[in-house]
């Protein structure tokens, strides 16, 4: 018999079941393997757009398993019709990605025996990494459960289900092939109970052959709703490792905060050694690990908070309105009658949430601030003057370089646990010769 | 012997509950900004600080000048009335209660201009002057201000997951709470809260099949407890009967949970007091019991 496969993962935070026609042991499982090739093994991308009670939100999806095994169902908090739901652009993530992303920035000292030089930046940047989905399923109807709506846009199937008890959504998914994992119903239940309908994607495998994609395109839902969250709980079934997901919050107003979990700004503006460029992704993935052990494990970073009309320094060029149209921004040039909001104006949030179910039994909810304060994660490396140095300033000079590269040790070491004897050996210190004591007391 | 009847023991400084008050709301302040990670910005605290100290000086000046005038009319000397009040210890003993409501502001409002939080501070210090009813205000000041910052201003917020869900604050929460609420005899208040919002949402709860560890994340909240031990039990502003004030902070909490989970409301609570607080005036009409005062003055006999 054909093994039946159902990855029940966590794309979205959001309660994103896989489910498939194969094996069931592979709950989760299936990002196991690309702990190597990605930052994060388990990462999800998500972009919320809201403004007021209008909200457009995008899943990623980087599943690269059978597209004929991909599905994906996520709770809604009202019913979505065709014209409601879009399948975009997945360039559009990485754009996001790469703008928000944690930056390592490079200085050059100048020669101090001259007068003047300039200072070059360079950027690098790390790239955090998105999620995926997959589905296959028939449809019938019983139980309790009513097919609200159910439409085909772009590759994907999809359905809007409503149900009374969540033993007969269960039971209703099981018969259409969804295997569901043990432990769902109890999760599906307060989902039910809170009115909130399911959105059920699975791939039209002729559609996906015809439009000749490899990958399967991100989905965009737009809806109004006073509710301001994210489910993460559904995602979390059986999963026992912790998973990564980032979310990307553009509003018109200012940052985005979490109200049931803290929010809490990743180290940033720190000094550290000249050999982090080639390991740069290793030293912010020891970081924020390290950040979040000393956060106990139940907080939302924020890596960065800033209006999208520029950046400084830019890891990325910003978004032009085409591509701010794609994220799902739909206020700018609407002619909008809360006049308290500021048109043209896009804010983005860049949150990294971290979680277990034991450390994060709600789901996330937000809430849209006026706070305008800007941040990043930057991180910054100061190459030495490497030429020729024939002056007095020199000696000092190199003095100050060594002190100063024995506290980027110190701070590297703090930031992400490394063994700090480890990193000193990694160090090209500067030799510099002491000066005797007395030349200082005389000024010879 | 001494005279009977007629001695006041002249209260001591620590009878004052709020020196407690405001050496607890700056310790958690402090603690705030060096622990938690706040946004908070310098020059903003001290806008607060100065605008609610002037507003009260200015304002409890004005109505001490007025009830002299009315005392003596004929009186012609107004310059040196005037000057007497600026300087009346009854004013400069107001100047506490307006620090409480300026550290509460500080706790609580987040804002990006000064205008936001001098509006926020000036309003607060004025509700208790403007909104009185028998010579009491009734709203609580610090959450006036809150409410009028968010709905006068485009720029206010409120950050209920400031605190996280730490064991360590809460234990200091509650152990502070607990002093400046003996001291002031409103424990009571803060229990039939407390205890209502906890049986409403472990009632959802358990009716929506979410776990208890769901209920305790919630009640884990710094936030929350703060807002129930420091800010809905101020004793001039809330019912003077133990049995409205029973009543009173059992309806904030059924309508905090509502705004809560069935509006959405992040800043639920604060809407819920504001909404609640002029209510005050009916109990103290259904339940008399005599009014607080900061200071008790004690009648000695000898």
């Amino acid at each position: 018999m054909k093994p039946l496969r159902i990855l029940w993962s966590c794309f979205l935070a959001i309660t994103i079941f896989m489910v498939g026609m194969q094996p069931a042991q592979a709950f989760c499982g299936f990002y196991v393997a690309k702990a190597d090739t990605n930052l994060y093994n388990q990462a999800s991308q998500v972009i919320i757009s809201r403004d007021g009670e209008r909200t457009v939100l995008t899943m990623a999806n980087d599943y690269q398993g059978e597209v004929k095994d991909f599905a994906l169902v996520v709770p809604v908090p009202v019913i979505l019709k065709e014209e409601q739901v879009h399948v975009g652009n997945p360039k559009i993530l990485s754009r996001l990605d790469s703008f928000s992303a944690p930056r390592l920035v490079e200085y050059f000292d100048s020669n101090p025996c001259e007068i003047r030089a300039f200072d070059e930046d360079i950027m690098f940047k790390t790239a955090p990494q998105a999620a995926s989905m997959e589905s296959g399923l028939r449809q019938e109807r019983s139980l309790g459960v009513t097919i609200e709506e159910q439409f085909t846009v772009g590759e994907y199937d999809i359905l809007i289900l409503s149900a009374k008890e969540s033993d007969g959504l269960e039971t209703w998914l099981t018969h259409n092939g969804y295997k569901i994992p043990p432990g769902a119903k109890e999760i599906l239940q307060p989902y039910i109970r809170q009115n909130m309908k399911f959105f059920v994607a699975k791939v039209n495998l002729t559609e996906y052959d015809q439009q000749g994609f490899k990958k399967l395109r991100p989905i965009s839902i737009a809806y109004e709703s006073p509710k301001y969250m994210l489910p993460i709980r559904l995602g979390m079934v059986n999963a026992k490792q912790e998973q990564d997901l980032i979310v990307y919050l553009l509003s018109p107003q200012g940052q985005t905060e979490l109200t049931n979990y803290r929010t809490v700004k990743v180290p940033s503006d720190r000094d550290i050694p000249e050999f982090v460029k080639a390991e740069f992704k290793n030293f912010y993935t020891s970081m924020f690990q390290k950040s979040y052990e000393r956060e106990n494990k139940q907080v939302a970073f924020l890596e960065y908070a800033w209006d999208m009309g520029s950046c400084d320094p830019c890891s990325a060029e910003p978004l032009n309105r085409e591509e701010l149209k794609q994220a799902g921004v739909f206020w700018l040039n609407s002619s909008s009658r809360n006049l308290r909001s500021p048109r043209n104006n896009v804010f983005i949030t860049r949150l990294h949430v971290r979680y277990t179910g034991d450390k994060f039994p709600e789901d996330l909810k937000f809430q849209a601030t006026g706070n305008r304060q800007l941040f990043q994660g930057r991180y910054v490396i100061r190459h030495p003057y490497t030429g020729e140095m024939n002056c007095s300033a020199a000696n000092e000079y190199k003095r100050s370089v060594r002190d100063r590269q024995e506290r980027e040790v110190q701070t590297l070491a703090s930031l992400t646990g490394w063994n700090i004897n480890d990193i000193r050996n990694k160090v090209e210190f500067v030799e510099s010769q002491p000066i005797p004591w007395w030349r200082t007391l005389w000024n010879q | 012997m001494k005279d009977i009847y007629t001695l006041a023991r002249s209260p001591k400084i620590l009878d004052d509950a709020r020196i407690y008050q405001i050496l607890f709301l700056s310790f958690f302040l402090c603690l705030g900004i060096g622990t938690r990670d706040w946004t908070l910005r310098p020059d903003l605290i001290a806008v607060v600080i100065v605008s609610c100290l002037l507003v009260q000086w200015c304002l409890s000046a004005l109505v001490e000048y007025a009830k002299k005038k009315n005392d003596h009319i004929c009186l012609t000397n107004n310059t040196q009335l005037s000057i007497e009040n600026i300087f009346n210890p009854k004013v400069i003993s107001s100047l506490q209660s307006a620090l409480i409501t300026a550290l509460g502001l500080c706790l609580l409002l987040r804002g990006n201009n000064y205008t936001t939080m001098a509006i926020a501070s000036c309003l607060a210090i004025a509700s208790k002057f403007l909104f009185r009813f028998h010579n009491k205000h009734f709203f609580n000041p610090a959450n006036f201000g809150i409410i009028s910052a968010l709905i006068l201003t485009n720029d206010a917020w409120v950050s209920p997951g400031q605190w996280g869900t730490n064991w360590w604050y809460l234990l200091l929460f509650a152990g502070m709470g607990g002093i400046v609420l003996k001291k002031v005899g409103r424990w009571d208040t803060s229990v039939a809260f407390l205890l209502s919002y906890a049986s409403l949402e472990a009632m959802r709860n358990f009716w929506l099949g979410w776990g208890w560890e769901v209920w305790q994340h919630q009640f884990m909240s710094g936030s929350l407890l703060l807002f129930a031990l420091f800010m809905l039990t101020d004793p001039r502003s809330i019912p003077n009967a133990t049995i409205s004030r029973l009543i009173w902070a059992v309806s904030i909490a059924v309508v905090t949970f509502i705004l809560q989970d069935y509006f959405y409301l992040s800043t639920a609570i604060f809407w819920a007091l504001f909404v609640i607080s002029p209510l005050t005036i009916l109990f103290d009409r259904a339940w008399s019991a005599p009014r607080f005062t900061w200071k008790r003055m004690l009648v000695v006999r000898d």
